[in-house]
């Protein structure tokens, strides 16, 4: 019933964002871990995977007057454009002589998978860890500092800051696990 | 090793590119499971710097989408100076319409500053004729008679030079013999040049008369004919016609100028546009009062314009032209407008 309910809400939202694309910024914070992470598993590095990430939301934006509910998550018809996207980038890449990628028809035909809603899921729980947790989570996995380099910039021994991290993680992984039970 | 440790040397070889290692416990297992996803989080401020460049595509605006949109725009702007005009961490484009409004406004700011926070502004006021404080630099006009008096004259033996320096003759009823310079021959019966006009008005005298207001020191009765001391023909002295004094014709002095006062009105000023600053002024910040002499005339028109105190470096000519754009209600004497001599102060006075 609830996902009946979502649907419906996530038409209303699609269609009031046709009418007034200042709307579409609702769609794109729905959706914006789920084209991430879709994308992130599927290139080299961060920059390229935020390059996609823009370029797929952009191309939405601009044909978003032209998509067509057809009972399908808005997400599938994002995922979608970002393997498109994928597709078109590796098949330049080919042509310009560098080691080219294929993507697999799975890929084309995606709406939403397991490992990316869960993904999803944990960007946005790590919003939601306490601030110290949360910031050494940030620079250790996005950053990519070692343990040595965050004690010296927050002033911590090295034992608090891995005692912080091990922390962080544990929360993460309860909070998923009672996301996913849910 | 703790817990804490062990986890933090598999998030080492995660990190390092490594594959999960094994570890010791399930739970730490799982942990690792996580931290291997963790290294997929997008970096803090991108999710809403992508919000801001999507909200200026709603706007309009352009933004740094994608490496093609970047293409695009390097290309669109080639013919610019890429350095001074191009992107700016890729992350704020720039927008012509937005370099050029900066560059217009920056104009305007920089004219402003070079121009306009020199505000000049000039006060004028009209005051009745009075001698005092003003070095009278004008043509020399007798005091006006209440009464209105018509006069003036001229003369000379047409000498090849103007008419030297002196006080002009003694007035008389009637003229006996105009005024000469240098009589050449000793009459028999001497009789006393005079020019013709109110025997009450009074001037200095000395021996040698001549044009009060000439600059002259050689003896000269001057170039006009018919005798007399001056330019023009009538036996007077001065620059007018016949035999009187000053400027004008007939006898008498003065060409019926009214000093206000005693009945005669003063002239009131309908339309006085603004003098402007000369550049040489502005630039040493000279300030000060011109006082201009002017004979306002029955038409509302101001004639005779004279500097009778003057500030130098183009504030004069500044004050005469703009003076002589004025307009007056001409001054009445018995309610029929009348011609009067006034005096103008012109003020210039920069405000920063």
């Amino acid at each position: 019933m609830s996902v009946v309910c979502n649907l419906v809400d996530e038409r209303q939202l699609i269609e009031a964002a046709q009418q007034d694309p200042g709307r579409f910024a609702e769609l794109y914070e729905k959706n914006f871990h789920r084209v991430y992470a879709f994308v992130a598993r599927r290139v080299r590095n961060r920059e390229e995977a935020e390059d996609v990430t823009a370029e797929v939301f952009h191309e939405a934006l601009r044909n978003l007057g032209r998509f067509q509910w057809r009972g399908a998550p808005f997400a599938a018809w994002l995922l979608r454009i970002a393997a498109n996207t994928l597709a078109d980038r590796w098949q330049r890449a080919a042509k310009n002589g560098c080691a080219a990628r294929t993507i697999e028809d799975a890929d084309r035909a995606v709406f939403v998978e397991a490992g990316i809603e869960r993904h999803a899921i944990l960007s946005q729980l790590v919003d939601r860890l306490p601030p110290d947790q949360r910031l050494v989570i940030v620079r250790r996995f996005v950053d990519e500092k070692s343990v040595r380099e965050i004690s010296a910039e927050l002033g911590r021994s090295e034992g608090a800051i891995k005692q912080l991290q091990f922390r962080a993680l544990e929360n993460l992984r309860s909070q998923v696990r009672s996301d996913e039970h849910e | 090793m703790n817990s804490f440790e062990e986890l933090d040397r598999v998030i080492d070889r995660i990190l390092a590119g490594s594959e999960t290692p094994a570890a010791a416990s399930l739970e730490l297992v799982e942990l690792a499971a996580l931290a291997s996803e963790l290294r997929h989080l997008p970096r803090t401020d991108f999710k809403a710097r992508l919000r801001m460049e999507l909200e200026w595509q709603i706007s309009g605006r352009s933004v740094t989408a994608s490496p093609e949109w970047k293409k695009d725009v390097v290309q669109a702007h080639a013919a610019d100076a890429a350095a001074l005009f191009g992107k700016t961490a890729g992350l704020y484009p720039v927008r012509p319409v937005n370099l050029v409004a900066s560059l217009a406004l920056h104009t305007a700011l920089l004219l402003f500053m070079g121009v306009g926070l020199v505000i000049v502004k000039s006060t004028q006021r009209v005051t009745p004729l009075t001698a005092s404080g003003v070095t009278r630099l004008d043509p020399y006009i007798s005091p006006a008679s209440l009464r209105e008096s018509r006069g003036g004259g001229s003369g000379g033996p047409a000498d090849k030079i103007h008419a030297s320096q002196g006080p002009a003759p003694r007035f008389a009823r009637e003229q006996l013999a105009p005024p000469v310079v240098l009589p050449e021959v000793r009459p028999i019966l001497q009789v006393e040049s005079t020019i013709v006009g109110p025997p009450d008005l009074n001037l200095p005298q000395i021996s040698q008369v001549g044009d009060p207001l000439s600059r002259l020191l050689v003896p000269s009765a001057g170039t006009g004919v018919h005798g007399g001391i001056g330019e023009n023909e009538g036996g007077g002295d001065g620059i007018g016609h016949g035999p009187g004094r000053g400027p004008g014709s007939g006898g008498g002095c003065c060409n019926g100028i009214y000093s206000v006062g005693d009945g005669v009105s003063s002239p009131r000023v309908i339309y006085k546009p603004e003098p402007d600053y000369s550049d040489e002024a502005r630039k040493i910040r000279l300030q000060g009062v011109v006082v201009v002499s002017a004979v306002v005339a029955p038409d509302g028109r101001p004639t005779r314009l004279r500097i009778a105190r003057s500030l130098g470096m183009g504030l004069d000519e500044k004050a005469l032209e703009a003076v002589n754009r004025w307009r007056f209600e001409p001054a009445r004497k018995a309610g029929q407008p009348v011609a009067v001599q006034i005096s103008i102060e012109v003020d210039f006075h920069i405000f920063y």
